[in-house]
C-alpha cells in the first residue's frame, strides 16, 4: 500500500532554471535589438572596404544627423520587381522612394523644403533669395545618403542636387562593410 | 529530508507564488524580441562634397585652372556594364588600369605641392549606385581623400 502511495505522489517540475534561462534569453534579445535604427528604411547598401565606421563625433549627436534614404518600395507592383529581386539595377522610377525619418519625400519640392528647414540652424546667416544673386553662407549640416545598391545614380543625384540648392555641401554616402569571411575569400 | 526537496516546493514557502503568469509574459516578450531581432549591419560612410558654386550660388567658380582629377562614368547598354575613364582619356580596360592612371595624376599634383586637388566623379544618371560607390571605395583605398560629385548641368536661363 505504502509503495502505491509513493507512486501517486505529485511530481512538480522545478521551473527556476527555466525561468533563469528565459531571463537570460530575454536580456540577450533586448540588448541586441537594434531599436535605434528603426527610423532607417530597409536599404541594401553598396559594399565598400574603405568605409569609415559610424561613431559619435564630439559635438555631433548621432540623432542630429540627417539621413536621407533612397530605397526600393516593398509594396504594390514594386514588390514583384524582377530586376531588383535579381540584384540588378531597377530603372523604374515609380519603384523608388526618397525617405527621411520614415516619411516620404519623393516629391523633390517637398524634399527641398525639408532640407532647407534642416539646413537653416547650421547656417551662419539666413539664406538669401535666389533672385538676389548675393552669395549666401552654406550650411554646415551633414547629410548621410543611404541609397540602395541597385538604385540608378540619377536618383541619388536628385538628392544631391536638392542638397546643393539649399546650401548643404557636406555629404556622406552610406555603405556596408563586407563581412570578414568575404574579405578573407577576396584576399585569398 | 527537507534538503532534498525542491526550492520551489510549497513546504518551504508558506506563501506559494504562481509563476505561470510570469513565465507566460516572459515567453511573449522573448517571442517578440526574437521576431523583431534585426542584427546591426556593419555600415559606415564615405565622406564626399558637393561643389559650392552650384545650387543657390549663381556666381562663377573661383578658379579657372582646374587642378582636379575627373572620372567619367557611363552605362554601356550593350555590355550591360559601367565604362569609366579619366576625362579626356580613353576608357580604362580594367579598374587597376583606371586607378594606375588616377594615381599617376595624383602623384604629379603631390610633387607639385598641390595637396588640395579633388577627385570629381561625373557619372551619368543610369549608372548603378553600386558602381559609383565602388569607384569611391577604390579612390579612398588609393589615398585620394577629397571626393566630390559633379553637379548636373544648369538649365539654360
Amino acid at each position: 500500500m505504502a509503495r502505491k502511495l509513493q507512486v501517486q505522489e505529485e511530481v512538480s517540475p522545478n521551473l527556476i532554471p527555466m525561468i533563469d534561462i528565459m531571463f537570460l534569453l530575454l536580456l540577450f534579445f533586448m540588448l541586441s535589438a537594434d531599436m535605434g535604427q528603426r527610423e532607417l528604411e530597409e536599404v541594401v547598401l553598396p559594399k565598400a572596404l574603405a568605409v569609415k565606421e559610424e561613431k559619435e563625433e564630439p559635438g555631433v549627436r548621432m540623432n542630429d544627423k540627417l539621413v536621407v534614404n533612397v530605397f526600393h518600395r516593398y509594396d504594390g507592383e514594386a514588390k514583384d520587381c524582377v530586376p531588383y529581386k535579381n540584384a540588378e539595377v531597377c530603372r523604374e522610377k515609380k519603384h523608388w522612394r526618397i525617405g527621411i525619418r520614415g516619411k516620404d519625400y519623393t516629391d523633390l519640392k517637398k524634399l527641398e523644403m525639408q532640407l532647407k528647414l534642416e539646413a537653416d540652424p547650421s547656417r551662419a546667416a539666413p539664406m538669401a533669395k535666389l533672385s538676389s544673386g548675393q552669395k549666401v553662407p552654406t550650411s554646415d549640416r551633414t547629410v548621410l545618403v543611404r541609397a540602395d545598391a541597385s538604385a540608378p545614380y540619377g536618383f541619388v543625384q536628385e538628392v544631391m542636387n536638392s542638397c546643393a540648392k539649399v546650401g548643404i555641401y557636406k555629404l556622406e554616402c552610406g555603405a556596408a562593410r563586407p563581412p570578414d569571411s568575404e574579405l578573407k575569400k577576396a584576399g585569398g | 529530508m527537507a534538503g532534498s526537496q525542491n526550492i520551489g516546493e510549497a513546504s518551504d514557502n508558506p506563501v506559494a507564488i504562481n509563476v505561470t503568469a510570469m513565465v507566460d509574459v516572459i515567453f511573449c516578450l522573448c517571442l517578440f524580441f526574437m521576431c523583431s531581432l534585426h542584427f546591426k549591419q556593419l555600415q559606415g560612410k564615405i565622406e564626399t562634397w558637393l561643389p559650392k558654386d552650384r545650387g543657390i550660388f549663381q556666381g562663377e567658380a573661383s578658379s579657372l585652372v582646374k587642378d582636379e582629377i575627373a572620372i567619367v562614368m557611363r552605362w554601356d547598354p550593350t555590355s550591360r556594364s559601367t565604362v569609366s575613364n579619366i576625362r579626356f582619356q580613353k576608357p580604362a580596360a580594367s579598374e587597376d588600369e583606371l586607378m594606375l592612371a588616377v594615381r599617376a595624376i595624383a602623384d604629379d599634383y603631390d610633387r607639385a605641392g598641390n595637396t588640395t586637388y579633388p577627385l570629381i566623379i561625373d557619372a551619368q544618371p543610369d549608372v548603378p549606385w553600386q558602381d559609383v560607390v565602388h569607384i569611391m571605395d577604390l579612390c579612398k583605398r588609393n589615398n585620394i581623400q577629397r571626393i566630390e560629385f559633379a553637379a548636373p548641368e544648369r538649365p539654360i536661363e
